[in-house]
């Protein structure tokens, strides 16, 4: 279970100004459900994600996983948190199956369970074809796999994927996609990100849409319809950026 | 901490390692096969060159003007050299000796002394830079002196004197360092700076690949989502970069051990004249270790910091230098290791490996360094596990350039510590070129053109350019007036403070006799009167440098918070003066300076303290000139010791005073903003 409270990110910039990458964000995500994180690219989807995964610290907020908060029990946080991104990579000189057992020790899972774990995960991505291929000789969806079953060796109560079907083929695509509906069905709290509307809405049971930082709208599908009196996500989206617009530019003129 | 976990990431570290030819490769293939090609065939290659330049002999022409029976032996003697050709006569000479077609050309003449002795003179015209005209005058000299030996044997006889009158004394040499001295002279001199080289090499790639190549290849924030500590995985990674080191220092060492022995066969002196220190060799391994660790740690602490690999290679470069000059001590004779130079780093085991290989090692000088190595080395594991932890470092983003213009418009993107040290570094080195040739010029119109033209003004330029404003930027501005004499009252301890502080260095690290004659001259510039010498090393340099330092390069530090800055510009203050043995004192004397400006806001003070400080150096030198105050003097014109205990007291009680001066300060103009807003 996540829940993001007022979360704030700044960076300094080299002219010494502030960025704002995260704004006052705040949204939860429970156990069964999907939960997707919406907006274009630069949003601040993937540095809420790293704020989660404790590689950042929030310049102010607060966020939990599981209850543990990421500032200060981040150890606590790791060990129940199924993490994965586009900056997440594999060894290359190892095999499938030496990194998904080192990854398996790292997380303190016995041997004999991440053995069987492994097994049971290549049976249903398909992967025993590679499973003791070294990685540099592996196509992009081959490794995507691997990342995943990486990012669940320890069987965390909840799961980030920043953006897991970016550039992968239909197929694959649609493995892991079943693969995160899985997850939720097994009771699992998933947060995924992505920028392609058409996924958000196959998968997710409720949408936080973000821009520039900002929390723009969130709820299921539906909901957000009703609200923008549109159907489609992509007219949905672009609706709730045009309104965020004419508030900035009501607060500037008063 | 979870030890197997750090076994863990250890173990797999090495794997991915040792399936990486690159590495496979430098570590153990390269020096298994480097050094028998350069010991044995480089000097398989070089006695064969030899040998075949004396096969080739050389052609040598004779111009004999004496043409007496004893210059008729000289040139039979000299035809009797193995493979020459001596003509006495020919054409041509010059230009043939041009063509490289004769070697050398020796000329019979002879003198008479005054004791009315005939003596044969033989001019041989040779060319030193070409081995074989190298070779050839050899030849011809011990050739020509075996000739004389037969000359003076003619002569003693025709005298009835034997021929060993002439042996009056005779030298017999009896040499009592062992066979393995003789090979620790030659080891001890080369071994460390070698080893040194590969302990870095060894690691510097391995520790570049553990971290900023994980940066690079988008692994690290896997490992750092997983639930294994930051301190496992450092530690992980520091044990493979140890572990990769330490194996190619081995197999470096075994390397050189059987190539040299093989080559001691081959040259044909017995083994047992020419035994291998082998004992040495494992006291130095023993030795090693600490060293190993500490360059391990130091390297991680690079790979963590860089962004990716080039950058890493980018640092590590100036360290590899700065590790090469401190090992090349031992190639340094008449260096050797004291309690105090035990305590730096690589000089000390440098120095130590002599001592070893020359079997001279005192333990003390063996536990100093090990001891100060591993305090260093446990301190750059702390700065790792630091940097493993900052965010900011572990994602460092590629920085914008920003464009000149554009600094002129943001006071903040100017004054970055990056520019700071881009202009320490100009201006250090035009002292260093421009000023130091001025003063060897001409002593007192040099250090006023260095202060002024290379010093002082550059700022004001710098300012200029970038549209910033002197007065805010440089602080010139007063102090309260209660801060003058408060800032002279608190000179006079410090500069007892920072003087017994020179003092102490030099008692741990003597100075060079040279040194200290050198330092006296400048504070009594030839026959200058005292008032001029006071303008030009006491009010000069308080201005000009207090304007740099304080007043302009600290500015660029002033992000890091308040301390930072002062200990910065204190220690480039320090390293200005380009003076090893005056770095510690002076880098104090900074700190005090830039406190005192922080505190006041004022250029003005740190101006004055410095004016003080130099002053009263030069005034005690011209003291002791005049014997003067002999109590407060030791032998050799140093402080007394006493002084110090005092000094400290009447510093720190000044200090408070300041301070309590300056709080109040503070709080008054405080409470006059409150007064104004309630008006």
């Amino acid at each position: 279970m996540i829940v993001v409270d007022r979360l704030v990110k700044e960076f300094q910039q080299k002219s010494g100004e502030m960025l704002r990458a995260v704004d006052e964000l705040s949204f939860t995500a429970n156990h069964d459900e999907v939960v997707c994180l919406l907006g274009v690219n630069g949003a601040g989807k993937t540095t809420t994600m790293r704020i989660l995964s404790t590689v950042f610290m929030p310049t102010s907020g607060t966020a939990t996983i599981e209850g543990y908060d990421v500032k200060t029990q981040s150890q606590k946080v790791r060990e129940n948190l199924g993490f994965l991104s586009g900056d997440t990579g594999l060894y290359a000189r190892l095999s499938v199956r030496e990194i998904l057992r080192y990854f398996g020790d790292l997380y303190d899972v016995p041997a004999d369970v991440s053995d069987n774990r492994i097994k049971d995960m290549a049976e249903l991505l398909d992967m025993n074809d590679f499973l003791d291929k070294k990685i540099e000789f592996l196509s992009t969806g081959m490794k995507q796999k691997v990342s995943i079953v990486r990012s669940v060796i320890h069987n965390p109560p909840t799961l980030i994927l920043d953006e897991p079907t970016a550039g992968l083929d239909i197929l694959t695509a649609r493995n892991i996609v079943s693969f995160i509906r899985r997850c939720r069905d097994e009771g699992k709290c998933v947060l995924f990100s992505t920028h392609i509307m058409r996924e958000a809405e196959r998968l997710a049971d409720r949408i936080v849409m973000i821009h520039k930082g900002k929390l723009l709208a969130e709820g299921p599908l539906e909901q957000l319809r009703d609200m923008a009196s549109q159907r489609d996500l992509d007219d949905i989206f672009v609706f709730f950026v045009n309104q965020s617009n004419e508030e900035e530019v009501h607060e500037h003129e008063f | 901490m979870n030890f197997k976990k750090v076994l863990r990431i250890y173990r797999k570290e090495l794997t991915e390692m040792l399936r990486d030819r690159r590495t496979l490769f430098t570590t153990i293939i390269l020096p298994v096969i480097l050094y028998p090609i350069i010991f044995i065939g480089l000097s398989s290659m070089m006695s064969r060159q030899e040998t075949k330049m004396t096969e080739e002999g050389a052609t040598v022409i004779v111009l004999d003007q004496i043409k007496d029976s004893n210059s008729k032996l000289l040139i039979s003697e000299l035809k009797q050299i193995p493979n020459f050709k001596i003509r006495e006569q020919a054409t041509f000479i010059d230009q043939l000796y041009k063509e490289k077609a004769i070697q050398a050309i020796v000329t019979i003449t002879d003198s008479t002394t005054a004791d009315g002795v005939l003596i044969y003179k033989a001019q041989i015209k040779y060319d030193k830079s070409n081995d074989r005209g190298d070779m050839t005058y050899g030849k011809l000299v011990s050739q020509l002196n075996a000739a004389e030996k037969k000359i003076v044997g003619l002569r003693l006889r025709t005298k009835g004197v034997p021929e060993s009158y002439v042996n009056a004394v005779a030298v017999i040499e009896k040499n009592t360092a062992s066979s393995q001295q003789m090979m620790g002279i030659f080891f001890g001199r080369f071994l460390p700076y070698m080893l040194i080289m590969m302990i870095i090499s060894g690691g510097a790639y391995v520790a570049t690949d553990l971290v900023a190549g994980e940066k690079e290849r988008k692994t690290l924030e896997t490992l750092l989502v997983s639930s294994a500590h930051r301190n496992e995985l450092v530690l992980g990674k520091y044990l493979t970069i140890m572990t990769v080191s330490a194996i190619n220092v081995l197999i470096n060492l075994l390397s050189i051990y059987f190539s040299v022995a093989k080559l001691l066969n081959v040259a044909g002196s017995s083994g047992a004249q020419f035994s291998f220190p082998l004992g040495s060799f494992a006291l130095i391994l023993i030795a090693l270790i600490p060293l190993i660790t500490l360059f391990a740690a130091v390297l991680l602490s690079i790979s963590t910091f860089s962004r990716n690999m080039k950058e890493a290679r980018a640092y590590e470069g100036p360290m590899i230098i700065v590790a090469m000059m401190l090992s090349m001590i031992s190639f340094l004779p008449g260096f050797d290791l004291s309690n105090g130079l035990a305590l730096i780093p690589i000089i000390n085991i440098s120095l130590l490996f002599k001592e070893i290989m020359l079997q001279q090692m005192q333990i003390n000088h063996f536990l100093i360094t090990i001891g100060s190595t591993l305090f260093l080395d446990i301190i750059a594991i702390f700065i790792t596990i630091r940097l493993f932890n900052t965010e900011s470092v572990l994602f460092r983003t590629e920085e914008e350039s920003v464009s000149l213009k554009s600094l002129r418009s943001h006071k903040k993107a100017f004054f970055s510590p990056y520019y700071g040290l881009l202009y320490y570094i100009a201006a250090l080195a035009a002292f260093y070129y421009i000023g130091f040739s001025w003063q060897k010029h001409d002593l007192v119109n040099g250090l006023m053109q260095t202060q002024l033209i290379l010093i002082f003004l550059p700022v004001f330029l710098i300012l200029r350019l970038f549209k910033q404003n002197p007065r805010e930027i440089l602080r010139l501005k007063p102090a309260k007036a209660i801060n003058y004499p408060l800032v002279i009252l608190m000179a006079f301890p410090m500069f007892v403070i920072a003087t017994s502080l020179a003092q102490l260095v030099n008692l741990v690290f003597p100075f060079p006799a040279e040194y200290l004659k050198s330092m006296n001259g400048l504070t009594n510039i030839g026959n200058l009167p005292i008032s001029k010498v006071l303008l030009l090393i006491a009010l000069l340099p308080a201005i000009c440098e207090e304007t740099m330092f304080r007043g302009f390069i600290m500015r660029f530090y002033e992000n890091y918070g308040k301390w930072a800055a002062i200990i910065i510009a204190a220690l480039l203050f320090g390293l200005f003066h380009l003076d090893m043995y005056r770095m510690i004192p002076v880098t104090v004397l900074g700190i005090w300076l830039g406190y005192l400006v922080m505190e006041t806001d004022s250029i003005h003070m740190s101006m004055l303290a410095h004016f003080m400080n130099n002053g009263l150096a030069v005034m005690v030198s011209y003291l002791m000139e005049k014997k003067m105050f002999p109590a407060l003097l030791m032998k050799g014109d140093n402080l007394s010791w006493w002084l110090l205990p005092p000094s400290l007291l009447l510093f720190i009680m000044f200090l408070y005073i300041f301070r309590q001066q300056n709080r109040k300060l503070v709080q008054n103009t405080d409470d006059d903003k409150e007064i104004l807003c309630a008006e």
